[in-house]
């Protein structure tokens, strides 16, 4: 159950877990346990890794009981939110414990004030800025899984999404965390009373812990920066007849001194899909679209969207500004919903997720959408390119049959191909999903003697390597 | 592994790229949090039954029937993968390799397709209200002590009116004023044995519509509890009955006040039988003549306003298989604000399942009342007289929320209101 090391049989496992949570918060059964098998990625779909048993803890004192079981019988444990990942990152590939924090959605604290809030690792990102808007305030990371993405796998993954182009990630965010170490310790980082916006004192361990993946202990407490929520925001949509073009005029309106809080492009693929799912949109099918959102004040959001508008003439065959409310959702949740949309773009066919969210220089960003243009054409395989072009984080999206071995073969290749030319031209395998289990053979390409000092601090704080193991490691 | 209704489980399971979005929105994940709750967890239990990972089981059953079928998921898919209906095809083949539960078959075959005994059922479920057992039960708490599934349909039940709505309309009702169509009016089951007076304000205010309306004698259930329950056997004969019934009253339209009931004949019929037959060549022409009957109203006859004021604050709340089944959506408001004096109250998620479900409110009580209490809650915040909707199975369960909160709100179908306000009552 981990690694070969665990003590304990898999009926007394769960009879354990059970003693521990009682019988409504464990799942043991077949059809229960299948559930938890997958998250987005592909590879979960086409491997089997089942867990012994499933738990859902919901408070820190059950975690810290479940590691320390776990850590004395040497069982695997995998932390898991909404299972919404494309990694694998989630999904127990040596089998053990699956802790499903999902359930444990409270928000513990808004402090209006100090611009903080408290809350519980399963806390969806959407309701979480639901609930602070009526404060005045939001958190602006925006990933495209919104409504279902937890905010304990946001940090995890240290996930961004739409806005990071001007927001950043959810590290940026993080002032604090509280996570059960693998042997059940409970720790608090960023200062055990601490309300403060900054701290510098003593090394960085909640940074150790973003995009850690589960692999150093379970976040059963995040403490967030919020911002106040800007009043007003516009949307401007630039329609390109090349791809190309789409991508100099994002460099342009930087060159103007403009920073939007969101520069999303959509391919011809990406458009068609939208259109397919949300026919209301309307949106011209070109070879490519950016939309470009920004928010402040009313009198600035004006004026960067008509500055905007103007840059974008000067390439754009056709260009829409949006101000009202309705036709801003419309197109935004248009934009949110394509990670799952594309497969739409071609009859019969399915997205897949691998190798998608690379992240690429600015400056290369052009040869870039080109080369995985001509990847997909080698490989003979559709690729519908969407995303945050504002910051280089491409999501690129293999459409397939996946009833056809050598269309999933393919696709494989095209992923592989991708990240290669990532590392080929200066940019990282992952900008936003994280490593997880596919894209773990890269590392050592990737980060050379650093991935030793990586390996060196899991071995101190995860001896027994009972923390989601086969995850960012790939393992000798 | 093949179902019978139309459906290539393949085909249609490989579009899930398992994004996770159905947590949003499903009402019964919503209640119990564990994956296999989810939308996207039963679709990952049909493709392990399918890919022969998971055999059948009673357990995979529970799953597959702890689902609404509110179509919540289906219709929120960026994928378009059409959940319900591969659940419902999945429940086909669990019911035939498990076999059907012998109550459940009797229900299903015994009584649902045979309108004659729902009578005799009727004066039955009166005469256990009316001789005073039911209040007995209820006060003496002996209720507490009933089986549980029987307990929650005795919680359920509303008053049984004295007779069906089959015996209180008339063959052919003649329209009022100039005829401008002929017009078959479908009957369902729960309509006819719970709630008469709506059967009776419907013909009335289709009448008052300048159409000639037939109550069809021999129209059976219009089979949903079976597909529901993976009877498809069952469905599709009814479906045949049905079609030629409906054929032989040579009316223009096919209208109905049951949101379930129009949704079957109109669109699932179409998934009973193979394309190219002659019977799914009948289906597609049943399809273009079924109307909901506020629909109807707004979309063909036009709705002649109502003369009389009827004050009263009013809500609505949408039926699934109005709202997602049907798009319909619009009409209903539409038909209560033509009636005067009327004051109408947006409620916060009026398409959010009410939690009924047809027999999920029996089958799974509690999770089916935690779903209720969310939308008596949006209900409650109106604070509207009157909760007006189109189906008799949410009719049901808002009376029963609405009972056990202590309001006096009341809920009716939006004709109800349109014919008061003609009657002036």
């Amino acid at each position: 159950m981990a690694a070969g090391t665990a003590t304990v049989t898999a009926a007394a496992l769960v009879t354990d877990m059970v003693k521990l949570l009682g019988p409504e918060r464990v799942f043991h059964k077949d059809v229960d346990l299948k559930t938890y098998t997958y998250d987005s990625s592909f590879v979960s779909q086409i491997n089997n890794f089942t867990p012994e048993v499933v738990v859902m803890p919901t408070s820190t004192e059950e975690v810290s009981r479940i590691m320390r079981y776990a850590d004395q019988h040497g069982v695997a444990v995998t932390p898991r939110g909404a299972g919404s990942g494309q990694t694998g990152g989630s999904v127990a590939v040596r089998g053990g414990i699956v802790m499903d924090l999902s359930a444990w959605d409270d928000i513990v604290e808004v402090d209006e004030v100090n611009m903080q809030v408290v809350v519980r690792p399963g806390v969806v990102h959407a309701e979480l800025n639901n609930h602070i808007s009526s404060y005045g305030l939001y958190f602006p990371p925006d990933p495209g899984s919104s409504e279902w993405a937890t905010i304990g796998g946001m940090v995890a993954n240290n996930a961004s999404g739409l806005r990071a182009v001007k927001y950043g990630n959810t590290g940026q965010y993080v002032l604090g965390l509280e996570v059960v170490m693998p042997d059940g310790q409970v720790i608090r980082t960023g200062g055990l009373k601490s309300k403060a916006l900054k701290s510098v004192s003593g090394l960085n361990l909640t940074g150790l812990f973003l995009a850690s993946e589960g692999t150093l202990g379970v976040i059963t407490e995040v403490r967030l920066k919020v911002w106040p929520k800007p009043p007003s925001r516009a949307i401007v949509v630039a329609y390109f007849d090349r791809l190309e073009d789409a991508a100099q005029s994002v460099l342009e309106v930087f060159k103007a001194g403009i920073l939007p809080s969101g520069i999303e492009i959509l391919d011809d693929g990406a458009i068609r899909s939208v259109n397919l799912f949300k026919p209301q949109l309307k949106l011209p099918e070109v070879e490519a679209a950016i939309f470009f959102e920004v928010n402040g004040s009313k009198a600035a959001t004006e004026d960067e969207g008509r500055q905007i508008e103007e840059i974008a003439k000067r390439r754009a065959g056709s260009v829409e500004m949006a101000t009202d409310a309705k036709r801003m959702k419309e197109l935004w949740t248009g934009r949110q919903a394509i990670g799952a949309a594309s497969a739409r773009a071609k009859p019969n066919a399915a997205r897949i997720f691998a190798g998608e969210d690379v992240c690429f220089p600015m400056a290369k960003v052009p040869e870039a959408l080109r080369r995985i243009k001509e990847i997909g054409r080698e490989h003979d395989t559709m690729v519908v390119i969407y995303g945050h072009i504002g910051d280089g984080n491409m999501h690129t999206a293999p459409i397939i049959d996946p009833l056809k071995p050598e269309e999933v073969e393919a696709a494989q290749r095209v992923a592989e191909d991708i990240h290669r030319l990532a590392l080929e031209i200066g940019g990282a395998t992952t900008g936003e999903h994280g490593v997880g289990f596919v894209r773990a053979a890269f590392m050592e390409e990737e980060h050379g003697a650093a991935l030793t000092v990586m390996r060196r601090i899991k071995d101190c704080l995860d001896p027994k390597g009972i923390m989601n193991p086969g995850k960012i490691w790939a393992e000798e | 592994m093949e179902a019978t209704y139309q459906l290539d489980f393949a085909q249609e399971l490989k579009k899930c790229v398992r994004c996770g979005k159905c947590r949003t929105s499903c009402p019964v994940f919503h209640e119990l949090r564990g994956e296999s709750a989810s939308p996207r967890g039963r679709l990952a239990l049909v493709k392990a039954l399918q890919t022969g990972e998971l055999e059948p089981s009673e357990e995979l059953a529970d799953r597959l029937y702890t689902c609404l079928l509110c179509k919540t998921c289906a219709v929120d898919c960026p994928s378009g993968v059409i959940s319900d209906e591969i659940f419902v095809a999945a429940r086909e083949y669990l019911a035939e390799a498990l076999g059907q539960p012998l109550m459940q078959r009797a229900l299903l075959r015994g009584f649902l397709t045979r309108p004659g005994l729902h009578a005799s059922a009727s004066s039955l479920m009166r005469l256990y209200q009316k001789s005073g057992a039911a209040a007995m039960l209820d006060k003496t708490h002996l209720i507490e002590h009933l089986p549980e599934k029987a307990r929650a349909a005795a919680r359920l039940l509303p008053d049984v009116a004295g007779r069906p709505g089959r015996k209180r309309l008339r063959e052919v009702t003649p329209a009022q004023g100039e005829k401008k169509y002929r017009v078959s009016y479908f009957l369902g089951c729960a309509t006819n044995l719970l709630y008469p007076e709506v059967a009776e304000d419907t013909v009335e205010v289709l009448s008052r519509n300048g159409c000639e309306v037939v109550t069809v004698d021999d129209v059976k259930c219009c089979g949903m509890p079976h597909l529901a329950y993976g009877d498809m056997e069952t469905a599709r004969e009814l479906a045949r009955e049905n079609l030629r019934a409906l054929s032989d009253a040579g009316s223009d339209y096919v209208v109905s006040d049951c949101a379930s009931c129009s949704a079957t004949l109109g669109e699932t019929y179409q998934h009973l039988f193979d394309a190219g037959t002659p019977e799914h060549a009948r289906t597609k022409e049943l399809a273009d003549t079924v109307y909901d009957v506020s629909r109807f109203l707004v979309e063909v006859t036009g709705i002649q306003p109502g003369e009389h004021q009827v004050e009263a604050t009013v809500t609505y709340h949408d039926p699934c298989h109005l709202s997602r089944a049907q798009k319909v959506t619009e009409q209903p408001r539409a038909v209560l604000r033509a009636v005067p004096g009327v004051e109408f109250r947006e409620m916060a998620e009026a398409d959010r399942c009410c939690g009924s479900a047809g027999s999920f409110s029996v089958m799974h009580h509690d999770i089916s009342t935690k779903i209720l209490d969310r939308k008596i809650d949006n209900v409650e915040a109106t604070q509207s007289e009157l909760v007006a909707t189109s189906c008799p199975t949410c009719t049901m369960q808002l009376s029963f929320g609405l009972r056990e909160r202590g309001s006096e709100a009341t809920v009716v179908h939006p004709v109800q209101l349109l014919a008061r306000s003609y009657r002036g009552e």
